[in-house]
């Protein structure tokens, strides 16, 4: 056992400064204890008291996260898509469940890695000037869970889906593409994040094209009584997030912009028929590109790629262009957005007016901030953080108060495209990314 | 005189539609239903229903017609300016909207195919426009032919599904 204990302070001083590695021990030690032994004694110094709150404030996001599970977030953007992501929850339920009976099994002599349940998010969606909102926006945190014999991890699902023609295909979207993905994930051993995010969007495509032969939803509250709905479409720009990496899906002109170290830097591009691959792809399927109001595909679609438009393809395809990042210590934030933000905002501005939003609100969680508080209102956070231990409500109001910076940073972004006059619908989803971190347990 | 400076095109677009003529003639003559057949039609709403004749439907009806989203317009004010039952004619002007098609107007006319008088119709669009500013006459012809041609597809599909 003294051998062992030495290994892992040898291992963890080698990969991280030695306050870190204190907070790791410490962490290790707390997670060792049953519930009622989590109480800080009186005689803990100041530096221990932030380590536990440290640990705390990772068992209270747990805590939140289950929370989530058996009430709707308010950061959900409509009743319907609570009612959705309580569908998925129910499922998480029972693999939460799973998941801890073999945590309580694993032989203390092995090393389980365990990260951060979901992240914060907060989403905005409004009509602005257009008369009908055909924007729809999925989120479902953990909707994969994968277990191995040294490691459990949760990946998680952000959409954003910008309909046009009709609201039909981007609700079809909403309700089913992340439902394609979690199959192509589940059944993928190799984890290949392009072809797997191609055949969920082909699959999404046929999906929209074929439903819509046979009937149309009763939601649809558009007039059209054309035979089919061949000339509705809708973008879609996907992300998943697990503990090591971000994977962006995009199809059409919606975007994803990562922040990273300050700097925007984009995960998607457009696609625009003027884009001078795209436009040789239309051309050698023997379309063409003509400037009508901008350049658009035969004139009509000011877009290159869309899920659905059956009436347009192949020059309109549905495949979609997707990137993996690695994740790093320097990411702080991800923006899915539709064009109506993209096409008023900057990357720079909207990750400018983001990252004032977040580091306002939890500005007490930086290092810097730490190394700058005074003493007494250091004993002061102390004390809060001990009191928001007790009850899963605190916790849970804790784990609103982050949602809330990424909610109030989302609607601040429509409200900025609105005032910037985007003559579209405008959906916004803010991910926050910090603090991703693995605990190693032995 | 002032028109003559605005280029002017002109093309036409024809269909045959595996139905009778009565059949598509009644949807193609409902001036204040173009939703029925028009694929980026989504609502169509009569201002004037003109002197004489059925509701909507008299010679000298407007209609103000909404484009659905992602099209690269969002409304178009027409007019009817003739309809004849037994020549099977309508002629149409757009007198207003923000699609850029300015002094278009446009003649269809249906006749019974003469490979199958009795199940096959054949329908002929005819249009005038002017050349919008900053486009060619070669685009501005491929845009209206491609519009006229996506609508008189969804009618095939439609009068095609309405005798099943």
């Amino acid at each position: 056992m003294a051998d062992i204990c030495y290994e892992d302070e040898t291992s963890a001083c080698e990969s991280r400064p030695l306050w870190s590695s204190r907070k790791w021990r410490i962490g290790v030690q707390r997670f060792r204890m049953s519930p009622s032994e989590m109480n800080p004694t009186a005689s803990t110094t100041e530096e221990e008291d932030k380590s536990e709150g440290i640990y705390n404030k990772r068992n209270k996001q747990e805590e939140y996260d289950f929370m989530n599970c058996a009430s709707s977030s308010p950061s959900q953007s409509s009743p319907e898509e609570e009612s959705v992501s309580l569908e998925d929850s129910d499922v998480s339920i029972s693999d939460g469940n799973s998941s801890v009976n073999d945590v309580a099994v694993i032989p203390s002599k092995k090393t389980v890695k365990e990260t951060d349940l979901r992240p914060r998010y907060g989403v905005a969606s409004v009509c602005g000037r257009r008369r009908d909102m055909e924007d729809a926006v999925a989120l479902h945190p953990s909707f994969v869970r994968k277990q191995t014999e040294f490691s459990r991890t949760r990946w998680h699902y952000f959409g954003v889906y910008d309909g046009h023609g009709c609201s039909h295909v981007a609700a079809r979207c909403k309700e089913r593409l992340h439902e394609l993905v979690q199959e192509e994930a589940l059944s993928d051993k190799k984890e290949e994040w392009k072809k797997m995010m191609e055949r969920s969007f082909t699959r999404m495509d046929k999906e929209v094209v074929r439903w819509g032969e046979t009937v149309m939803s009763a939601n649809c509250r558009c007039e059209l009584q054309t035979p089919d709905c061949d000339a509705v479409g809708s973008t879609a720009v996907v992300s998943v997030i697990t503990p090591e990496k971000i994977i962006v899906a995009n199809c059409g002109d919606s975007r994803a912009v990562l922040c990273r170290n300050g700097k925007a830097v984009p995960l998607s591009t457009d696609h625009k028929p003027d884009r001078p691959d795209e436009l040789d792809r239309i051309q050698e399927a023997g379309g063409r590109v003509i400037y009508w109001d901008g350049a658009r595909v035969l004139g009509v679609l000011a877009m290159s790629r869309a899920i659905g438009d059956n009436y347009l393809k192949p020059y309109v395809t549905s495949e979609p262009e997707v990137t993996v990042t690695d994740r790093t210590e320097e990411d702080e934030f991800l923006i899915l957005a539709t064009d109506g933000l993209w096409d008023v905002v900057t990357n720079e501005a909207a990750c400018t007016m983001v990252r004032m939003c977040l580091n306002r609100k939890s500005g007490r969680g930086r290092r810097r901030g730490e190394t700058q508080t005074p003493g007494r209102r250091s004993e002061e956070e102390g004390k809060e953080e001990e009191e928001k231990v007790v009850g899963s409500r605190k916790n849970g109001k804790r784990g609103e108060i982050t949602d809330k910076a990424c909610t109030e940073a989302s609607v601040l972004l429509t409200k900025l495209a609105l005032a910037k006059h985007s003559s579209d619908n405008v959906s916004v989803v803010v991910i926050d990314l910090r603090r991703r971190r693995k605990r190693h347990v032995a | 005189m002032e028109s003559s400076k605005q280029k002017r095109c002109r093309s036409s677009v024809v269909e045959t539609i595996e139905a009778p003529l009565p059949l598509v003639w009644s949807i193609l003559r409902s001036f204040d239903k173009p939703q029925a057949y028009q694929r980026f039609v989504k609502s169509c709403t009569m201002r004037s229903g003109g002197g004489g004749g059925k509701g909507g439907e008299g010679k000298g009806s407007v209609r103000d017609v909404t484009l659905v989203s992602g099209f690269p317009a969002d409304f178009s004010t027409e007019r009817l300016e003739e309809l004849d039952d037994e020549s099977h004619v309508m002629v149409v002007s757009i007198i207003g909207g923000n699609h850029r098609l300015v002094n278009y107007k446009s003649k269809t006319k249906v006749v019974a195919s003469p490979e199958d008088m009795a199940k096959k119709t054949v329908v002929v669009e005819s249009y005038v426009v002017d050349v919008p500013e900053g486009t060619s006459e070669e685009d501005t012809i491929f845009f209206v032919d491609n519009i006229i041609r996506y609508n008189l597809t969804s009618l095939a599909k439609l009068t095609k599904k309405m005798m099943k």
